[in-house]
């Protein structure tokens, strides 16, 4: 999951920066509005946080800009001002959820995973393809209901297969969407982490999850199922 | 520009009246007087000429003859400024005044026997003259045309004229005079009230007084009523700013307290433990004192806010928020049902309390609004838990106790409770028949 960061303040940018990639998530930071705005338009994110209170170009009217351009992916609001008036005014702009500074490291991972799950039509938390089980909270991975351990760069990619199983994905969107801007991509390396992951999740090969299209990219091949729990 | 103060505006329409007025009537006069005096000389010359014809006699020749001795002593002396000439169509008869001796002049202008002709004068003769042509029968009963004329100066008349101005435009001016007088003192009079209350705004901005005194004409009641008011909720809320600065201060001082007695132990992992702990309880301590501060409460001169189109933003932010819940909500609002405050408060109140429904709420969130004529009543009922009843009380007050509390659930509806008490509104909580909470909120319009 890409995500991008647009806060002014260089040292809660640092930390939630360090905090989210530790959670998992590639990470592009912006420092002001315009910044944002250039990320927000040229890149593929699956999630902004944007703090309201930017220099050059406020926290709203970026959302706004950012919606006017059809750019749907979730926005999570970052503010210092608790008011009513300014929440629903930045929900009013698009965004779609908020947190009031300070937060919870947790509350703000725990918004992201919501809004990150729902923007790709997942209404809980745990995504069930039987007989594989992927917890985007707690991002446990179980088969049959045998925990499977993954490295940071399995899950990602496996979380971005099954948050859009039955769908094509493709190579490139795959590396974009599971490394931030400043990595050093090769799509080699996507080859081996599949590779890894077929391993892991099926070894005597009778389950076959992931199947590659030549020339178009990966598909998640299990059906899912909406699980109860929330 | 800068406005024309009410002063000079007043002052200058009211000369400007003055003026055109003043000016009008002695224009009008002055013509008047000058058309009757005119009107007089025409009729004393054509008076002459009457006298001309009665004192005219008959010569040996049957010619009209005028004795030496006139009517007029004027007629006889020289250069007296009045003159006559009469022409008769009986050879070359020719007469003139002794007046006239030593001068060209020919005023006659033959006419018609029986018409009067006048003319005015010029520059050269200045001379008003009248013309008169009559039919003279002499002894042999032959009839002959002769034409009269009579000059009289105009010098007279002029100065007669230049004197009635004189005195006209004297008494003119007086009266110009006595009215800007009079129009200074009504001004003066008038304005005096509006004078008084820069005076004693002025006292208030120096602190020597707190509120405009009472006797105003009725023009100015409603003014100074409202400045009153304004002065009074500005009063109000800088005492609620000092009021929650100093709540602010003394109850961060507790949590302060914890994490300095916890920096000075020297054991990193208690002073982790407690910090975790406190920043939150700070945290709600700075939302609460904040959110009260901020409150507009009453607003003098307040506009009605619809409160329909407020809270539907609301229910749409909150859907937003809490789409997973999937909660179903009934809006029942009067749509003209309004509140007088600003909207920043009436998002603040439904804002925290719509939010806690949305967030112990089961499935379904009611709200309804109603208004009277003297008061507006809004239900907001939800199907969580509910709040036991014992404990009400203790939710309500929970801001205000923040710095003595245990962090935990939020503090909306204490800090909705505290703005609506600013409103002088009521807020009661029931329960609901949904089965959680039901919050009756009642403002008096």
């Amino acid at each position: 999951m890409r995500l991008l960061v647009v806060e002014d303040e260089p040292t809660l940018r640092q930390q939630l920066k360090k905090q989210l990639m530790e959670k998992g998530y590639s990470v592009d930071v912006a420092e002001d509005g315009e910044a944002g705005l250039f990320h927000g338009m040229e890149y593929p994110l699956d999630l902004a946080v944007i703090d309201l209170g930017l220099p050059k170009l406020s926290g709203i009217d970026l959302i706004r800009q950012l919606r006017s351009a059809d750019k749907r992916f979730p926005i999570l609001i970052l503010t210092a001002r608790g008011n009513w008036q300014d929440k629903v005014e930045g929900l009013e702009a698009g965004a779609d959820d908020y947190l009031v500074k300070p937060f919870h490291q947790e509350e703000l991972s725990a918004r992201i995973n919501a809004l990150v799950r729902r923007a790709a039509g997942w209404t809980s938390s745990i995504i069930q393809c039987a007989p594989i089980s992927l917890d985007t909270r707690t991002q446990a991975v179980q088969n049959n209901g045998l925990p499977i351990e993954l490295t940071s760069y399995e899950y990602r990619v496996l979380e971005y297969l099954m948050l859009h199983s039955g769908k094509v994905v493709s190579k490139t969107e795959l590396t974009e969407h599971i490394y931030d801007q400043d990595f050093d991509r090769d799509s080699n390396v996507l080859e081996v982490f599949v590779g890894r992951l077929r391993r892991k999740l099926d070894p005597d090969g009778s389950l076959k999850p992931i199947e590659t299209l030549r020339g178009r990219g990966y598909r998640f091949t299990l059906k899912p199922m909406q699980s109860g729990e929330n | 520009m800068k406005p024309l103060s009410l002063h000079l505006r007043l002052v200058l329409a009211a000369s400007l009246v003055l003026a055109a007025f003043l000016g009008l009537t002695g224009w009008a006069l002055d013509n008047a007087y000058r058309k009757s005096a005119e009107n007089a000389m025409q009729e004393q010359l054509q008076g002459h000429i009457y006298a001309l014809l009665a004192a005219a006699d008959e010569d040996e020749l049957g010619r009209m003859y005028l004795p030496p001795e006139l009517p007029d002593p004027r007629f006889s002396s020289p250069d007296s400024g009045l003159y006559a000439q009469v022409v008769g169509n009986v050879g070359d008869y020719q007469w003139q005044s002794a007046s006239l001796v030593g001068q060209q002049l020919n005023i006659i202008h033959p006419s018609d026997a029986g018409e009067w002709h006048y003319e005015k004068p010029t520059n050269h003769t200045k001379l008003y003259t009248v013309n008169f042509s009559v039919i003279w029968e002499d002894k042999n009963n032959t009839e002959h045309i002769y034409s009269l004329a009579v000059g009289g100066d105009i010098a007279p008349l002029l100065n007669q004229i230049q004197s009635f101005r004189t005195t006209l435009w004297t008494w003119l001016g007086g009266v110009a005079l006595l009215l800007l007088f009079a129009q200074a003192a009504v001004l003066q009079w008038g304005l005096k009230p509006l004078r008084i209350v820069t005076r004693e705004l002025n006292q208030i901005e120096n602190g020597k007084a707190d509120k405009l005194s009472g006797g105003y004409p009725s023009e100015l009641q409603q003014l100074t009523g409202n400045i009153n008011s304004l002065i009074h909720h500005s009063q109000a809320s800088q005492e609620r700013y000092r009021n929650s600065l100093g709540d602010l201060a003394h109850s961060l001082k507790t949590p302060l307290a914890v994490l300095q007695g916890a920096a000075e132990a020297q054991d990193a992992r208690q002073l982790q433990a407690v910090a975790e702990e406190q920043i939150p309880r700070m945290n709600d301590i700075v939302q609460y004192q904040l959110q009260r501060a901020a409150a507009a409460g009453k607003v003098t001169l307040a506009k009605a806010i619809f409160i329909a189109p407020v809270i539907q933003k609301i229910i749409r932010s909150l859907d937003k928020i809490y789409q997973d819940k999937g909660i179903a909500h009934t809006v029942t609002i009067d749509e003209q049902a309004h509140f007088f405050g600003t909207e920043g408060d009436l998002m603040e109140v439904f804002g925290n309390l719509l939010d806690n429904a949305y967030k112990y709420g089961k499935a379904r969130v009611n709200i309804s609004a109603e208004e009277t004529t003297e008061k507006l009543i809004i239900h907001i009922e939800d199907d969580g838990a509910g709040i036991p009843v014992d404990k009400i009380d203790t939710v309500i007050k929970r801001g205000q106790r923040a710095d003595e509390q245990q962090s935990g659930q939020g503090i909306g509806l204490s800090a909705a409770y505290e703005i609506i008490h600013l409103h002088q509104g009521k807020l009661k909580i029931n329960k609901s028949k949904l089965g959680g909470v039901e919050i009756i909120i009642t403002f008096n319009q």
